[in-house]
């Protein structure tokens, strides 16, 4: 009973419907390869076996509806289109199911077989909604099977059915728009000229391009077929004059108008359960006073937690490697061996010992806090303060992933819609303290001084972004376009996501850091073993001891630190000579804050320069860097003035 | 068009103007159409009933419930200021 090639099902559906989970319920059971592991911008590729079936699947990000200027929602559509899917599964959150419908709806009209997952039907009936999943299914004329992602309820009749529509085909149906607008789409749909680019079918081509005309996306048209060009004008103007409305609003609204009768025709909503103990949360998380204590404790916990649990967690595991190179030390004696040994245990400890302590209680922490939702009522709380630099609350998402790690966030400013707020927002994230940097703070700064002056390292980190964000959003003139960001429903964080979530970044690390940490110590092993680390030493003597009175040995480290930060922290250890227990043997109080500011700000991590270039541009890449190189300069010098 | 509401319609103000914890229906989506399009995508049309759910300080964003589909959006002042809706009364 094989099948000759394997289906492609791609998962669709606007975000914060459950759609990972979902897909996760599926792809995480049933997985024959390992998933590859990105972030929501990214897409998500698994090949899962079904009771001996094969399926490709491939999850998307969350995308509100099929015409969109928002480039993360773009890739949606482009994978839409090109992949040609043999199913599509849309999720929809049954508990705002009149706005879900409407993208569904959309997806009737696009036309390829689809079947509907009615999700989260636990968070509908609570809020006294009861949905009739076989109305909506005899409407649109594809199955539609109510579902709770997160208990995994419902997965295996979605299944089944979606099996049933990849073997036997299915009959959608899309509803006609009003006389008028319709009657405009058929001329459009008739007036195609042949070999023109039909995606789908012909009736969505048309749809689509009286939608785009006069927007961005559309106006190619007119360059590349100036017949139809002046047919979709003439179309998009007749719907125009009608409705006093630009067309694009009026398709919206009939599809609006469409998804609210289907809802009212499927639906109840039984009144008197509405104020359920979500909402009463969020009234005292976005409250104008509680709101703002809340979000301070909670970044203060934040940082506690993650101290009180790395810091132990750290001894613990520094002990082993220090007696293990003890012992090396006297059985290898002064030779290149014992040179290249010793590289080896300083990288793989600082790895294990000094980084992962820190960084998984991040990860974990960064995980509840997205799966719970607050990263969106962040953003609301932060909005005015976020003016002042020129930005507004939807950046404030991107900027906390950044505590994370800077790549990712850098990524996700995908979801800003203009580019003037993606290339501030971009530009502003190196600068946020990453887990890296983090590690650093913690392992010297707390460690050695005392959470006191972490959390006053961290105070003036914050300082630095505002002061930074102030002065380039001058020279950006144009104004950013508001505030317009979805606050979704607040959800319990579950264990098993936030498991999967950190063990996939936990993973990207392990096999993207540890080799350079490791070959990086092994390096600088083989360099201070031949003396060639004096040269690197001499050359940037007049930085490092002139310019921030640091020990000389120190210069070599700088070079290292751009490849990663953390490898900053172990290469100090070995350039110095010395354990980690012993170092203020060696360094003062002083040069460990001037060192640890100069290393988190000096110049964004290789990764973080990468992706600028790639996302924002070459020329803004660079103006991060120089910019991250002065206000390191600055910075270390005013330290070494203040103390 | 509507048969559930019997609306006595007053003028049309700005939603950043507009009571609390009461129902209002959107008038006018003014503004660019970058905006309209993404207020459109989040489901708020013109039309649609919406109440206000809260406010932040320092002239921040306010959140705006959309009464059929039981979403809620933070909309920053200045879009907020491009939204016309009047008042709603219900008679049941």
């Amino acid at each position: 009973m094989s099948t000759p090639s394997v289906p492609t099902v791609i998962f669709i559906g606007q975000p914060n419907s459950g759609k990972s989970t979902l897909f996760n319920s599926i792809a995480g059971l049933k997985a024959e390869t390992s998933n590859f592991p990105g972030t929501s911008i990214k897409h998500t590729h698994s090949r899962v076996n079904i009771e001996g079936r094969l399926l490709d699947i491939i999850d998307l990000p969350g995308t509100y509806s099929l015409c969109t200027s928002d480039p993360a929602e773009q890739i949606v559509l482009t994978h839409l289109f090109k992949e040609k899917p043999d199913l599509v599964v849309n999720i929809v959150d049954a508990s705002t199911l009149s706005r879900g419908l409407e993208l569904t709806l959309e997806l009737v009209e696009l036309g390829y077989p689809m079947v509907v997952a009615l999700n989260m039907m636990d968070v509908a009936e609570r809020k006294g909604v009861q949905i009739e999943a076989a109305g909506i299914e005899s409407l649109i004329g594809a199955p539609v099977t109510p579902t709770i992602a997160a208990h995994g309820r419902g997965v295996k009749e979605l299944l089944d059915r979606a099996f049933e529509v990849i073997d036997k085909g299915q009959a959608l149906r899309p509803r006609p728009f009003s006389d008028d607008v319709e009657s405009q789409v058929l001329d459009v749909e008739r007036l195609l000229p042949p070999g023109f680019p039909i995606f789908s079918n012909a009736r969505f081509t048309a749809i689509k391009l009286i939608e785009t005309s006069g927007h961005a996306c559309g106006n190619f048209l007119g360059e590349v077929d100036p017949g139809l060009g002046a047919t979709v004008d003439r179309a998009r103007k007749a719907i125009e004059e009608d409705r006093g409305a630009p067309a694009y609003e009026v398709i919206s609204a009939e599809r609006h108008h469409q998804a609210m009768k289907l809802f009212e025709e499927t639906s109840r909503v039984l009144r008197g359960k509405r104020l359920t103990w979500d909402k009463k949360v969020d009234a005292v998380l976005m409250h104008p006073i509680l709101g703002y204590i809340i979000l301070a404790a909670v970044f203060m916990a934040f940082f506690f937690i993650i101290f009180k649990v790395g810091n132990p967690l750290e001894s613990l595991l520094l002990g082993p490697f220090n007696s293990l190179k003890t012992v090396l030390a006297a059985r290898l004696g002064d030779g290149l061996l014992f040179y290249l040994a010793e590289g080896l245990i300083q990288g793989i400890g600082g790895g294990v010992a000094i980084v992962l302590p820190y960084f998984l209680p991040l990860l974990i922490l960064m995980s509840v806090l997205e799966d719970f939702g607050y990263l969106a009522r962040a953003g609301f709380l932060l909005d005015a303060f976020m003016h002042h630099i020129g930005l507004h609350g939807k950046s404030v998402s991107p900027f906390i992933l950044g505590f994370g790690c800077n790549v990712p966030a850098i990524l996700s400013t995908r979801i800003l819609e203009s580019h003037r707020d993606r290339v501030l927002t971009s530009i502003l994230i190196p600068f946020i303290p990453c887990s890296a940097r983090t590690t650093i703070v913690l392992a010297l700064v707390a460690f050695y001084l005392g959470p006191l002056w972490a959390m006053g390292f961290y105070a003036v980190n914050l300082l630095v972004v505002a002061v930074v964000g102030w002065v380039i959003s001058r020279f950006i003139k144009e104004p950013s376009p508001g505030l317009i960001l979805e606050i979704p429903s607040l959800k319990a964080p579950r264990l098993g996501s936030i498991l999967r979530k950190t063990w996939f970044q936990v993973y990207a690390f392990v096999k993207f850091a540890w080799p350079i940490l490791i070959g990086g110590s092994l390096v600088l092993s083989l360099l201070s073993y031949f003396r060639a680390d004096r040269l690197i030493n001499d050359i940037l003597a007049p930085l490092v001891v002139k310019g921030l009175g640091l020990p000389h040995d120190l210069g070599v480290t700088l070079v290292f630190g751009f490849l990663r930060k953390e490898l900053s922290l172990i290469m100090m250890l070995q350039a110095l000579g010395v354990d980690y227990q012993n170092l203020m043997t060696v360094i003062s109080r002083e040069q460990i804050i001037v060192f640890t500011v100069f290393i988190s700000f000096f110049i964004p991590c290789l990764s973080t320069f990468v992706i600028l270039w790639k996302e924002i541009g070459r020329k803004w890449a660079f103006v991060s860097a120089g910019l991250s190189v002065s206000v390191a300069l600055i910075l270390s010098w005013t330290v070494r003035l203040v103390l | 068009m509507e048969d559930r509401l019997n609306c006595i319609e007053s003028t049309p103000m700005n939603l950043a103007n507009a009571p609390h914890n009461t129902p209002l229906r959107i008038a006018d989506l003014a503004g660019g159409e970058s905006a309209r399009r993404r207020l459109m995508a989040l489901g708020f049309h013109k039309g649609d009933v919406v109440e206000l759910d809260g406010r932040a300080i320092l002239r921040g964003p306010l959140l705006v419930r959309n009464c059929t589909s039981d979403t809620t959006i933070a909309l920053g002042r200045g879009v907020a200021q491009k939204v016309l809706v009047e008042l709603v009364h219900e008679h049941s």
